[in-house]
């Protein structure tokens, strides 16, 4: 089960792993990142960062998709972590159908202007989150659970 | 850059501005101090901190760096591992807090390398303490 489906460039990290601990009591965050899961030293270094009662999956964004498809899952809690909109986007057409998707932490870099704290978005980011808007996906920032849940699809519309 | 005796660099890298802060607070003990640097996370990507941290390194090829982390296993950790990756004379701290701080400043022109990055260890431990 999806408890949390997340836009976090910094992946797992300590707002993932202690400020959502208490809200999503996950058994399992899943790091769906091609780049990651091909990398053993940036693999280990997540795995490494999360705390040692969640199980932690770090596995190619199609992989990712088709075993959430399939039900390995069902039984956990799960935190879902992309890095980008464009990830969360492929997520979505691999067929992982979630209502609702958190901007967690999309930090600056050049070509991203401010949204608003910890959001910072460039114009190519902007037009693949109105592909989800499209899909009636809603859009809510924040980082931390405690924080005001901005929805942001008319910002982004 | 200062001194040639001074040949150990500091790398303080923290979330949110603490890394200043704790330089700041240093500071207003002893003064001015050089080779200590922060480094504030803030809202930057993580490629941005890392690439921060090597520059200053980079500036160290003869002598030696210590990075201070925040906190073991944050993100400020995995990116100075990220940036000291096949570089030598750099070791990571994590649990930085200002009694670890003030040692570095005033005992790495005194100390061998190792010797004082294990006393900087134990000196964190040690300046934890419960009062009732």
């Amino acid at each position: 089960m999806l408890v949390l489906v997340r836009v976090d460039d910094r992946l797992i990290h300590a707002q993932v792993v202690i400020g959502w601990k208490e809200e999503c009591r996950p058994d399992r965050i899943i790091l769906a990142d091609d780049n990651v899961a091909a990398n053993e030293f940036e693999k280990n270094l997540y795995i490494s960062a999360a705390s040692a009662d969640t199980k932690v999956s770090v596995i190619p964004l199609k992989d990712a998709a088709e075993r959430i498809k399939r039900g390995v899952y069902d039984r956990d809690r799960v935190i879902l972590l992309v890095r980008s909109p464009e990830q969360a986007l492929r997520l979505y057409e691999y067929g992982v159908v979630f209502d609702e998707l958190n901007i967690g932490g999309m930090h600056y870099m050049e070509g991203r202007k401010k949204v608003m704290e910890d959001f910072y978005i460039s114009d190519e980011e902007k037009s693949i989150l109105r592909e989800l808007v499209k899909k009636s996906v809603v859009l809510e920032a924040r980082a931390l659970p405690g924080d005001e849940k901005v929805i942001i699809n008319s910002k982004i519309v | 850059m200062s001194d040639a005796r001074i040949r150990t660099a500091g790398i303080v890298v923290t979330h949110g501005k603490l890394a200043e802060e704790l330089i700041r607070t240093i500071e207003s003990i002893l003064g001015e101090v050089g080779d200590l640097y922060p480094v504030c996370s803030e809202n930057y990507v993580d490629t941005m901190i890392v690439k921060k941290i090597r520059e200053i390194i980079e500036t160290y090829k003869e002598g030696h760096v210590v990075l201070f982390a925040d906190y073991s296993g944050g993100s400020c950790f995995l990116n100075c591992i990220r940036a000291k990756v096949g570089v030598k004379g750099v070791k990571l701290i994590s649990g930085v807090n200002l009694p670890v701080l003030l040692d570095f400043v005033t005992k790495r022109g005194l100390m061998d390398y190792n010797e004082m990055t294990d006393h900087l260890v134990k000196r964190g431990r040690d300046s934890i303490s419960s009062t009732s």
